[in-house]
Formats: C-alpha cells, structure tokens, sequence
C-alpha cells in the first residue's frame, strides 16, 4: 500500500499522479436524455420505478394496512436507492449514478403505516441541488463540466443501502463512507468516520451481522491509491474493532461478500480499465478470460487470506455461505451477459422497453480447503436478485434463500413475484403479484420469540405500475405461495431501490 | 506653451512606461468554498518551478483563521513575473494537511488556476503572470 502518496506529492510536488482516477473522472457528456424518458414513461408506466424524484422529501403518508399483520410483527423497514437521476436536462444513464433516497416505511401498530422518504443530504447533493445541475462524477456517466472533488466522499451518492448497528442508521455506498442519519426523520447527521485515518475510506453495502451482533464489512481501496481491500469489524456497540488491509494480487470488482462462523469470502471478479476518459462502469471491462480470485480470510488473522481460483463469472449479490466436511460453499446470482451486468437496466434507465439480462442462474461456488481448489455447481434455479436468509441459519448447512423472481409474464423486465429456495430438496414456493408489479427485495424478519431458522416473515416493497402506486407487503415466510398476509399501498410511486434494513419494533 | 507643457508630461509618461515593469504589484486571493469554521487556512506564493516542487521557499505566504466561506488574502509588492499560490486548510489546526490511510487529503486544499485534476496539478498547470498591474485571483477551495 503506498500510504499518503496524494500528500505526499500534495506537498513535494511530483507530478501528474492520478489518485483516483476511476471515481473521480470524465469528460464526454453521454447521457441520457429526459424528454427521451418522459416519452418512455408516457408509454411504459413501469418506468415509474426509474424516474427521477424533485422533492427533498416525499410523504409522511399515513395509510391503512390491508389484511392482518401477524401478532409480533412491528417495526419500521428502512430502504436505499437512487432517486435523483434529472437535473438541468441531463439524465445519467447507468442505475447506480442517481443520489440516494432513504425511505422509512413504518408500521404504526394500529392498522396503519406511515411513508416518508428524504434524500441523503451528502455533499454532492447538497451542492448541487444549490447550482441546480450536477456538479461531481458518478459510478457510470460522464457528467459535462465536472468541477474538482476533494476526495471521494465527495462523490458519494449514498444511494446503495441502510443497515442499523445499536440504534443508529446508515446509508450505504461501496464509494466512500457510510452516512448516519436520525431513524425517525430520515435527517443526514454526516459521514462516518470510524477512526481519524480512516476517513472517506468506504463502507460498502453489503455489511454481515456475526453471531455476537458484531458487523463486517469491507470498501475496495484499488482505484483509490491504495491495494487491495479494507476490512472493517465493527462491534455491536457500533465502534470501530479493527479495520485490516487485505493486500489483493490482481484489481477486482465485488460488490458485496459472503460470510461463514469462522471465514470471510471475498470474490474478485477480474476487469481491466480503459485509458482516456469516463466514469467507472464506462471504463471497465469485464475479464471473461481471467479467473476469479477468491479470498478465504480468517476472521481472526483479516489482513491475510487464502487464495482460489474459479471459472469466471460476474456477481453483484450471494446469498448464503456454509461451511461443512472442509468445504466452503457459497451461494451467488451470476450475470450471464457482462455488459447487462456493467450497468443493469440500462435500456429503463434510457426510457425503453428494450431491458436485456435478468435471468441469470443461482449457482454453488464450492471451494475446497483441503485441496486448495474451487468449482461452480449448478442449481437448476434462475430469474431471482437480491436473495436474503435467515441469519439464525446454522452456517454448518445450506440456509433457505428468499429472492425476488420472474413468476409468470409481466408488463416490465422486472421481477413480478418472490420466491422462497430449498436448494437441496428442490423445492420451491413463489406468489405472483400479478403482470403489472415490480418486485423488490423482501427482507426475512425473524418471530420475536423464536430461535428456528426460518420461523418469521417476509418484507418487501413493490411498485404496481397499472395503478401508479407504490406498496409494501408482509408474508409469512413458511406460507410464501399463500401471498401477504397484509399490504398497504401509497397514493403516489417511489423510484425502485436497492437494498433495505428492517429495524424492528 | 502647448509645446513646452507637453514636454514635462510626455517625459514623465515614457518614464513611467519604461519603469513600470520593475515596479511591483499586489495580488488579491479570493477563496472561495471554505468548509470549515475552525482552523487556519494557509497560502504560499511560488515564483518557480522549484517553489512549487517545494525545493525553494516561497516568496511569500500567509495565514488565517476561516471567516465565513469566502477569504480574502492581499499578497504586497510582488515583482512582475510567473507565480502560483497554493492553499491548504488545517481544519483542525494539528499544523498539517491531514490525510487518511492512503494519502486521501481530508481538509481542504485549492491551487491557482483551479485546475481540473485530482491531484497537486503541475507547476505549468497551476503558475500565472503578474506585471506591472495588481493582479487577482479567484481560488476555489476543495
């Protein structure tokens, strides 16, 4: 790692050393075009679930609860995504540009549920909804007359996810650092810094909650100067524990990790980077030829790893991970088109119907200890994103996985039902929600007084583009086929999101 | 009479003409973009390559608390010539420019030119001329 090289040559004078040049450049303006999308939506109301917000804020909005909610069921689910794609008459073309929007939907206990929404007021948002254009780079367009970042954090769109570690909220985004904001009103406090020398270092999405309530995570430091990955523990009073460097042998993109009781598995999926200009997810390019690279690190020892190789594929999400008979086993949702997966949904991004991808297979990635080497099996299931499970999950076997599916024929190129997998009985149980719904993650919420795996419920949130409304909907996850149990619907749509946390009651 | 007032006048003007070159002039630096309220906001004025690369020292520098988001510094008496100022912000007045764990720069920082790169621009990218006239400068802070 070449620590406090930008200061270094800050303060010497050396030249011409490009610091950040994946997050932080680009010149074209290849953008989309909001007229082009506003005819796209006039004629795919589905597109609701791409377009851009023009609020700071969206509701409170009271609503009734239809149906039951399960006695024990309570709480508030917390969700992140992009939602501020317009400004000025520049669209950004890839899903992941847009600055986040934490949406708290909460369940009164009354029969009612209370929306609202704010926008994650990072210093890019803040800065240009003041100029009234965008002003800093983003993961995958080129914005025209980008003006000088600080750092990183700078450019953080916080707009991936939301976890909660001892009461305080986060939004997340595998760019810089995390950013906390109050539960209730959804208000920004400011980036995290976890210790003084860590600051603007990231925080990705997809931290892992241990059997001590402890949190891990990691932020990718490669294209930022340093080499390789850091290792965030944080404990379950929300300090710092430790943050490790894991020196990696080859750049590779991960977006999120798996997790066993003793290992952490870091899969890097290899790319190479364009020279010139542009944004990050315009530079890079997948490596097909080139195997993976997965780390295997103790949790006791973070800063060194074992290292396997597998058959290339390219993963944005796993589900779960065992670990059993001196074998690692993860579960990952593979896109199989590498340019659908350098920037998903881009045809919806752009206003048309024209969405490729989707459709990827769940597979097995079974890496070897005693051996040293690892292979993919198939699972027969495919058509699911965003899988969840229960964390209560013995990690000594397969956990049931919860994922959003292709049910039936839909209105959209999105999911339109929710699925629950036992992978090795191959079984399965989905509910449609019908050809005009877009599904969206649907998180398991454990029964209070239970400890056996899989004993709650499913949360998950939908955009009904028929009816121009946005929902939110409860089942109960040994029931999935039998539907929710209870729905409330808002009277306006929300843009499709990410990633959520649900905080019970 | 025209003649001979002209004379006087016409004399002072090519003499002024001839020597204005060597005469200095001010520069005033506007900051703009100041973050943070507390600290110090340090400026050095440079006249080389070798200033820049931090291998002379500067012609001048100052220092001062943050008022406000706009600063604004007076630098006396600079002989015409190719300078470049540049600026940091101790935010928390520990006397560096703090960085993190790979040399991501914490605090703020800006350069004369406000060049587009995110790096310490070159001496080339960042240097200007100042003659004969007082010259100013606008520097937004990042």
């Amino acid at each position: 790692m070449d620590r406090r090289r930008f200061l270094h040559n800050l303060l010497s004078g050396a030249t011409a050393l490009a610091v950040a040049p994946a997050l932080l450049r680009g010149q074209d303006a290849l953008a989309g075009d909001p007229a082009r999308f506003a005819a796209g939506l006039r004629e795919r109301p589905w597109l609701a679930g791409w377009k851009s917000v023009q609020s700071e804020t969206l509701g409170p909005e009271n609503v009734r609860i239809e149906g039951r909610l399960p006695a024990g069921f309570g709480g508030t689910l917390y969700r992140n995504g992009p939602a501020w794609t317009e400004r000025a008459g520049f669209r950004y073309e890839h899903w992941f540009d847009g600055d986040g929007m934490v949406h708290g939907w909460r369940f009164n206990g009354d029969g009612t549920l209370t929306h609202r929404a704010r926008m994650v007021a990072t210093p890019k948002f803040t800065r240009e909804q003041e100029a009234g254009r965008f002003l800093y780079p983003v993961a995958g367009t080129s914005v025209p007359d980008m003006q000088p970042i600080r750092n990183n954090d700078d450019a953080n769109a916080a707009n991936t996810s939301v976890t909660m570690i001892n009461g305080r909220l986060f939004a997340l985004c595998e760019a810089g650092s995390a950013f906390e904001l109050d539960p209730d009103q959804l208000a920004t406090l400011g980036p995290v810094t976890w210790r003084h020398d860590l600051a603007a270092i990231p925080f990705s999405a997809h931290p892992l909650v241990d059997r001590d309530g402890s949190v891990w995570n990691f932020g990718s430091i490669s294209m930022m100067g340093g080499n390789g990955l850091v290792v965030w523990h944080i404990g379950r009073d929300g300090t710092l524990a430790s943050a490790d460097v894991l020196e990696t042998p080859v750049p590779g993109y991960l977006h999120s990790f798996a997790m066993t009781d003793r290992h952490l598995v870091f899969v890097l999926i290899p790319f190479r980077y364009l020279d010139g200009a542009g944004a990050f997810f315009e530079r890079l390019r997948f490596r097909q030829d080139q195997p993976l690279r997965i780390a295997v690190v103790d949790k006791h020892a973070p800063a060194q790893a074992r290292w396997f190789e597998a058959d290339f594929a390219a993963i944005y999400h796993f589900g779960d991970a065992y670990e059993r008979d001196g074998r690692i086993v993860l579960r990952a949702v593979q896109h199989l088109d590498v340019e659908e997966a350098r920037s998903p949904l881009k045809a919806a991004m752009n206003g048309d119907g024209d969405v490729h991808g989707g459709n990827g297979p769940l597979r097995e990635l079974v890496l070897d200890l005693r051996r040293g080497d690892a292979r993919w099996e198939e699972t027969g299931i495919a058509g699911i994103e965003f899988p969840v499970f229960d964390a209560r999950t013995r990690s000594a076997g397969p956990a049931r996985l919860y994922a959003p599916v292709h049910a039936s024929a839909s209105v959209a190129p999105y999911f339109n039902g929710v699925g629950a997998f036992d992978v090795p009985r191959d079984r399965r149980q989905v509910h449609d929600y019908g050809r005009d719904v877009l599904v969206e993650e649907h998180l398991f919420v454990p029964r209070p007084s239970s400890t056996r795996p899989d004993d709650g419920w499913l949360v998950g949130t939908l955009l009904d583009a028929a009816r121009g409304r946005s929902g939110i909907a409860v089942l109960d996850a040994g029931r999935v086929e039998a539907g929710p149990v209870a729905q409330a619907w808002l009277p306006y749509t929300v843009p499709l999101g990410f990633h959520g946390h649900f905080a019970a009651a | 009479m025209h003649r001979s007032l002209c004379r006087p006048l016409c004399l002072v003007a090519l003499l002024i003409a001839t020597i204005a070159p060597a005469q200095a002039a001010d520069l005033t630096v506007t900051l703009r973009g100041v973050r943070a309220q507390t600290g110090l906001i340090k400026l050095a004025v440079v006249d080389s390559q070798a200033g820049w690369d931090g291998q002379a020292p500067p012609v001048q520098g100052d220092g001062a608390p943050p008022r406000g988001d706009t600063s604004i510094f007076v630098f006396k008496d600079l002989e015409p010539g190719t300078y470049a100022v540049m600026v940091t912000h101790d935010e928390n007045g520990n006397g560096k420019l703090d960085s993190n764990m790979i040399g991501m720069p914490t605090e703020g920082y800006g350069f004369s030119n406000n060049p587009r790169v995110m790096r310490k621009p070159t001496w080339d990218e960042a240097r200007f001329d100042i003659g004969a006239q007082d010259a100013a400068i606008d520097i937004a802070l990042h």
